[in-house]
């Protein structure tokens, strides 16, 4: 780094405290940086995006962890899964007539002394977790990101850094090779519960870090509240400390509640990251090498071409219910009205039998894991129902919050394979989890559990539901009856067109889409002589309609409903009606 | 900043000496003197007192809340000079012994030059003292609360979720010497701290003789000490985050005040705990907080309790000036949902309730109105009920599947610790002087549906099981929802078939609503357009009107139920002819699809009062009794008007005939139009159809209408 006095990368604090002593020097009081930022944010904003220098911060991952130093820069991918509350230390002291501060610290870099000029600051802290069933493909850990970080580390450690990028490139390989190979398959069937979605088995090998449970609390400072919210999946550029003595003696401090966040979250299992610069991570930036293409009509069709396509050789030649998951893959709650969440659109793929879920499940699936960057998929059991538990619950004892399988980030998808689903008794947890569930799936919200009363936070997951028959434990807003004609065999796609079907996926999601005031006049009498012709149709089914009128359009890079695509929204659901009598 | 403390305690000396309260009493002289009677330990200073306290700067009240831990010392010192003599003879206890033994050896050891030995004046306090933050103005939530609170008197509000248990504080350590058998003082202001193991006196120090200590514990002064968890309250934390929470501590007189689930608001001081020993050295930067409280008030939940906040007063002083507020408030409920007019006017009284009435002889008559809604699926009846249960401070939802009978009223069962019989309260019980709503009442057992009997009429739950007899109260108002026996209302059945509830428990519902969805083209273009418009627009259309807030409509009912209004002796004979014409009516009909009894009368008295109540009226008005015989009519209609139209006559053609009546009743020619439209309304029309009637049948020579009053006069033919 020529023309800096401090080195970004290996030394940010050094970078901190130069900043503080230039923002002191230029007359400000320190006292005025409680929750102010005194330019440390813009410098390594610029050192990171205006001079590239995000490519060589490592990231936190199991095994980087293991070699990174403490007290250099790092990054953290991840969802916020608890947020802590907030902490107070000394941010600023004087000793000697100059002012130091320990912002971004655990501990002070000098002695502090017994000066009476300290200032107290705050900072909150979030517990951060990998978000839950983010599909390898889309998981940056696993990338070879690492293997640019080339600072002045010492030379041993530049070997052992080698070596680890080496492994890791090598188990990249074999997992991504070919997504739909047996062997890949093989893998998918192992994990049944959502936990273990995520995949990279191999990759477990760090004794202290689980792969599948790599937390890690963030230290946020100056950001404030209403940026980071619970659930939201971001990117974490910072601090690492890790120090472990400072926790020592801990219990000489004889609380009746034991210093929680430190006792449970022992700093050998849980790293720290002073947070300097944060970004919100959206489903595009998840895709790793994202084809840089403008979002025309022309070319969105194209891709919706092949993308519906692929989907209809994948279940079986129905082409009806591949229009209707192409839908489904883009719904997104785009607005919330009185209890209503619009944009939502569930999908219960009915008619499965035995031999049909254990070919077509698994396509369904695989399919659906290589289009999106999170998904989970959830076998139904009586057995499962009375003992998971979906909604996260506060624990006192603790002081956590206790992740619930249904706690996932915005845009997750869900399979729920209720073929499975057997007679059997349901105990009170399981009748509270299937009540769970059918708010998830009609108001797109979840009762966080906390003991004295609950919570409901907005959610927005889509929900696809495979059964025998109509689910009536989970009522989706489409119900269609599954019809495959054959079992052609998938045909491999190449990781170029997959990306392409992701960047789809992802930007036509996030289109804008109007309904103009012409087509206003025609839906709303479409509507009117519906209902007269059918009295058992309600305000659900016109939703239903909108939000297929909408999806449909910005399928094809549209912005405003047009009357053909309302015409194909009428069809498809006259056809689906036929397919239900 | 440099504070005089010696000035400022000849301040706190002078306002303990000289407050005046507003009653001419020296407060707190008096509350020294029941402490110097050892009647109460803790002594309680009330900011708002010093901010009253006319001859008190303003600063000074700053320099208290800003620094709050050293001023109870302060304001400690200043009592320690002010305590009176007790004026009761008082018993010695140990304490007093103690105390008198010392300042004996105190004369006798007069090197008090060492500080260790001087006897700390907290030794000798046997009362505890608090500065208490001012009633007025909202209390932070536990995330508003900042660094720069630290050391500051903050009001917060939140729940209770943990509590330890109450342990013995050091407050000051007490040791005697082995070699020159001196007491020696150590004052503890921290959590741990460093216990003294050589005597510091100067006959030790002289001698060098390194006296052994030992510890006093019967000499030592300890304090009660409690620590707590306070949560976030639900409505306080931002969407999208997670509820935060603080540590709390109670100290002497204020521990055992809380228990975990207790929503309370406590005022104290937002201290860092310090760091001692290792930790300190090693700089440790974070700082754990706590707050030390400082008072305690509960919050109730019950309308009888509800404590209005600051504006409310004043803005329901002004709605209840408004002639519209019956329409006003009704609409406000459950805006979303489009119409029922008259079905949100019974849930407004519902949630307003007529008095209890207790007789002489015993027998208790319930002020709570049951309601029960009726109709197809989707008429957004569960949204009717869970609406009702946000807006009134108690209230218990939940159905008649989901919940047995036991679920509902009480249940008996065995403590796993104990092995005693405990009771539980359900439902019914929880929502003791609330609301309870029961949805889907119909699908409900019918064994399970007895025990509801007892609670709508006599408002207790009976259990007389396994070695417990007893009866809990359930003072609630009842709103159940069912479905129609065939899932749709079927038109070609009676609506008894219909109902499909038993009659014993029709009866019990003050008014029973059926909402049907009509094939209406108008309602159907209405609803598009609603859909369409929320898909266009993103949000809901505008409603043409301002709802009230929740916060405000339960401001004004609780305000409303404050009053008991009786019925006017004049008023009695009218509602005895209304309800005898009722009973008339009834018999009069072939098959009488109501069951008109006392109950009803009940009822009418039960409506009216709740309107009375609306209008902050301590007496019945007659428009209330016929609003009140409106809505039974209309209740009943929604029934059957379909019956109505079969008789052939339409809403004009019947208003001409019931003022025919009238008339012909008065054998008089005229009615006067408030008459009329007292008459009609209470048949369940519209005071816009009666207009319509009269200009109608004026236009026929019927009658003459008068053009100012509108009065009625018939031409006789």
């Amino acid at each position: 780094m020529v023309g800096r006095p401090y080195d970004c990368l290996a030394n940010p604090l050094g970078a901190v405290r130069f900043s503080f002593e230039k923002a002191v020097s230029s007359g400000s009081d320190p006292a005025s940086f409680d929750r102010n930022d005194w330019g440390v944010a813009d410098l390594f904003r610029e050192f990171l995006f205006d001079n590239d220098g995000l490519n060589q911060v490592p990231m936190l991952t199991p095994s980087t962890v293991k070699w990174v130093q403490p007290n250099s820069l790092v990054r953290f991918r991840g969802m916020i899964q608890d947020m802590l509350g907030n902490e107070f230390y000394v941010g600023a002291y004087k000793s000697n007539d100059t002012w130091n501060t320990n912002k971004f610290t655990d501990v002070s870099q000098y002695p502090m002394g017994t000066s009476s000029h300290t200032r107290i600051w705050e900072r909150r802290l979030l517990y951060c977790v990998p978000v839950p069933g983010l599909n390898s493909w889309a998981d940056a850990t696993s990338d070879g990101v690492v293997n640019t970080y080339a600072t002045s580390a010492s030379r041993e450690k530049r070997q052992r850094d080698n070596c680890s990028v080496s492994d890791e490139v090598e188990m990249q390989d074999s997992n991504n090779a070919i997504p739909d190979s047996p062997s890949a398959k093989k893998m998918r069937d192992v994990e049944s519960l959502p936990q273990e979605n995520m995949t990279d088995c191999g990759m477990i090998m760090v004794p202290d870090f689980d792969r599948n449970n790599f937390p890690c609390l963030v230290k946020i400072y100056d950001t404030p509240e209403s940026d980071l919210k619970l659930n939201d999946v971001l990117e974490f550029i910072g601090v690492l400390t890790f120090d472990t003595d400072v926790k020592n003696g801990e219990h000489e401090l004889e609380n009746c509640f034991d210093q929680e966040e430190l006792v449970n979250l022992p700093p050998s299992k849980v790293p720290r990251l002073h947070c300097l610069v944060h970004r919100k991570l959206s489903p595009i930036d998840m895709i790793l090498r994202s084809p840089t293409i403008e979002p025309k009509p022309h070319l969105m069709k194209e891709i919706r071409e092949s993308l519906l396509r692929h989907l209809t050789v994948v279940l079986g030649d129905d082409d009806l219910a591949a229009n209707f998951i192409l839908l489904h893959l883009l719904s997104k709650v785009h607005i919330r009205v009185d209890s209503i969440a619009v944009g939502k659109l569930s999908l219960n793929l009915t008619c499965f039998d035995k031999s049909s879920i254990s070919v077509f499940g698994n396509r369904i699936n695989d399919a659906v894991k290589n289009l999106l960057p999170f998904s989970q998929c959830i076998p139904l059991t009586v057995e499962f129902l009375n003992t998971a538990s979906l909604a996260p619950v506060k624990d006192y004892q603790t002081n956590r919050l206790v992740p619930g399988a249904l706690q996932c980030a915005e845009g997750s998808h869900f399979t729920i394979d209720e073929t499975q689903l057997q007679s059997g008794t349901l105990n009170s947890n399981g009748i509270e989890n299937t009540r769970l569930l059918k708010d998830l799936m009609e108001f797109q919200k979840l009762e966080y559990d906390f003991k004295y009363y609950k919570m409901q936070m907005d959610t927005d997951v889509q929900i696809l539901i495979l059964s025998e028959g109509k689910s009536n434990i989970l009522p989706a807003d489409i119900v269609i009856p599954f019809h495959p004609s054959s079992v052609g065999p998938t045909t491999v796609v190449d990781e170029q067109t997959l990306n392409a079907w992701r960047w789809y996926l992802a930007t036509a999601r996030s289109l804008p889409h109007t309904i103009g005031e012409d087509m206003q006049k025609v839906v709303e009498d479409d509507m009117v002589a519906a209902r007269q012709a059918d009295r058992s149709l309600g305000t659900e089914d016109f939703n239903r309609w909108l939000t297929m009128g909408r999806l449909m359009g910005v399928s094809f890079g549209e912005t405003c409903l047009s009357h053909e695509h309302w015409q194909m929204v009428k069809e498809m659901e006259r056809l689906r009606k036929e397919r239900l009598k | 900043m440099d504070v005089n403390f010696s000035q400022d305690k000849d301040l706190a000396t002078d306002f303990l000496q000289n407050f005046v309260d507003g009653n001419g009493e020296a407060k707190y002289m008096n509350i020294l003197q029941d402490v110097a009677n050892r009647k109460i330990k803790a002594i309680q200073i009330d900011i708002e007192d010093l901010f009253d306290y006319k001859d008190l700067d303003e600063e000074f009240v700053g320099r208290v809340t800003e620094n709050t831990r050293r001023y109870v010392d302060i304001f400690a010192d200043a009592i320690d000079e002010l305590i009176p003599e007790p004026t009761e003879a008082l018993q010695d206890d140990d304490h007093d012994i103690l105390m008198t033994q010392r300042a004996e050896e105190g004369n006798e050891n007069a090197d008090g030059t060492d500080p260790r030995q001087r006897m700390p004046p907290e030794i000798k306090r046997f009362y505890e003292v608090y500065i208490r933050a001012s009633a007025k103005g909202q209390p932070f939530t536990i995330r508003e609360v900042r660094a720069s609170n630290i050391g500051q008197l903050v009001k917060i509000s939140g729940i209770v979720t943990r509590c330890s248990d109450v342990k013995p504080l050091m407050k000051v350590a007490v040791y005697t010497c082995e070699e020159c058998g001196f007491e020696i003082y150590q004052e503890v202001t921290a959590r741990v701290f460093m216990p003294l193991f050589e005597c510091p006196s100067k006959r030790c120090n002289v001698n060098r003789a390194k006296g052994n200590l030992i510890l006093q514990l019967r000499a030592s002064k300890f304090l009660k000490f409690q620590e707590a968890k306070l949560q976030e309250l639900s409505e306080h934390v931002p969407k999208g985050h997670i509820p935060r929470t603080m540590t709390v501590h109670f100290r002497g007189e204020l521990t055992r005040k809380v228990s975990p689930g207790d929503v309370v608001e406590l005022s104290g001081i937002f201290l860092p705990i310090p760091y001692t020993g290792f930790r300190a050295m090693r700089a440790g930067l974070v700082a754990d907080t706590y707050l030390e409280a400082m008072s305690i008030s509960h919050f109730k939940k019950k309308y009888e309790e509800y404590e209005l906040k600051g504006d409310e007063e004043e803005q329901i002083a002004r709605l209840s000036e408004d002639g519209d507020i019956y329409n006003k408030l009704a609409r406000s409920l459950a805006p979303e949902i489009f119409g029922h007019e008259d079905i949100k006017k019974a849930l407004l009284l519902l949630l307003v309730g007529a008095p209890h009435r207790k007789l002489k002889d015993g027998m208790k008559i319930r002020g709570d109105l049951h309601i029960c809604l009726m109709g197809d699926p989707g008429v957004a009846k569960s949204q009717l009920l869970k609406h009702i249960i946000n807006v009134a401070p108690r209230g218990v939802y939940t159905t008649g599947k989901g919940s047995s009978g036991v679920g509902l009223t009480a249940a008996v069962q065995k403590d796993p610790v104990t092995n005693e019989m405990v009771l539980e309260g359900g439902a019914l019980v929880l929502a003791d002087m609330g609301i309870c709503a029961i949805d889907e009442f119909d699908k409900m057992d019918e064994s399970d549906r007895t025990a509801i009997h007892e609670v709508m009429e006599q408002q207790t739950v009976s259990i007389a099981k396994a070695g417990i007899t007893t009866s809990l109260n359930a003072r609630t108002a009842v709103l159940a929802a069912a479905n129609p026996a065939w899932g749709r209302y079927d038109l070609r059945r009676t609506p008894a078939e219909n109902i499909n509830l038993p009659p014993a428990l029709l009866s019990r519902f003050d008014l029973l609503w059926l909402i049907l969805d009509k094939a209406d083209m108008d309602n159907d273009l209405e609803m598009a357009r609603h859909v369409v418009y929320v898909h266009q627009k993103r949000e809901s259309p505008a409603l043409g009107f301002a709802p009230l807030e929740a916060s405000v409509l339960r401001a004004y009912i609780s305000a409303a139920r404050k009053l008991s209004p009786s019925v006017p002796r004049e008023l009695e004979e009218y509602i005895a002819t209304a309800y005898s014409s009722i009973r008339q009516e009834e018999a009069k009909s072939s098959s009488p699809h109501s069951y008109t009894t006392v109950r009803t009368l009940l009822s009418i008295l039960r409506i009216s009062a709740a309107l009375a109540r609306l209008r902050f009226s301590e007496t019945v008005a007659q428009s209330d009794v016929d609003e009140a015989l409106r809505l039974m009519q209309m209740s009943k209609f929604s029934l059957y008007s379909d019956e109505r139209q079969r008789s052939g006559l339409d809403a004009i053609s019947d208003i001409y005939s019931i003022l025919r009546d009238e008339a012909a009743r008065a054998n008089k020619m005229d009615v006067s139009y408030a008459q009329a439209l007292n008459r009609i309304s209470r048949m369940g029309y519209t005071e816009a159809q009666l207009k319509e009637c009269l200009e109608e049948y004026a236009a026929l020579n019927v009658w003459q209408i008068h053009p100012n009053t509108f009065d009625i006069r018939f031409i006789d033919a």
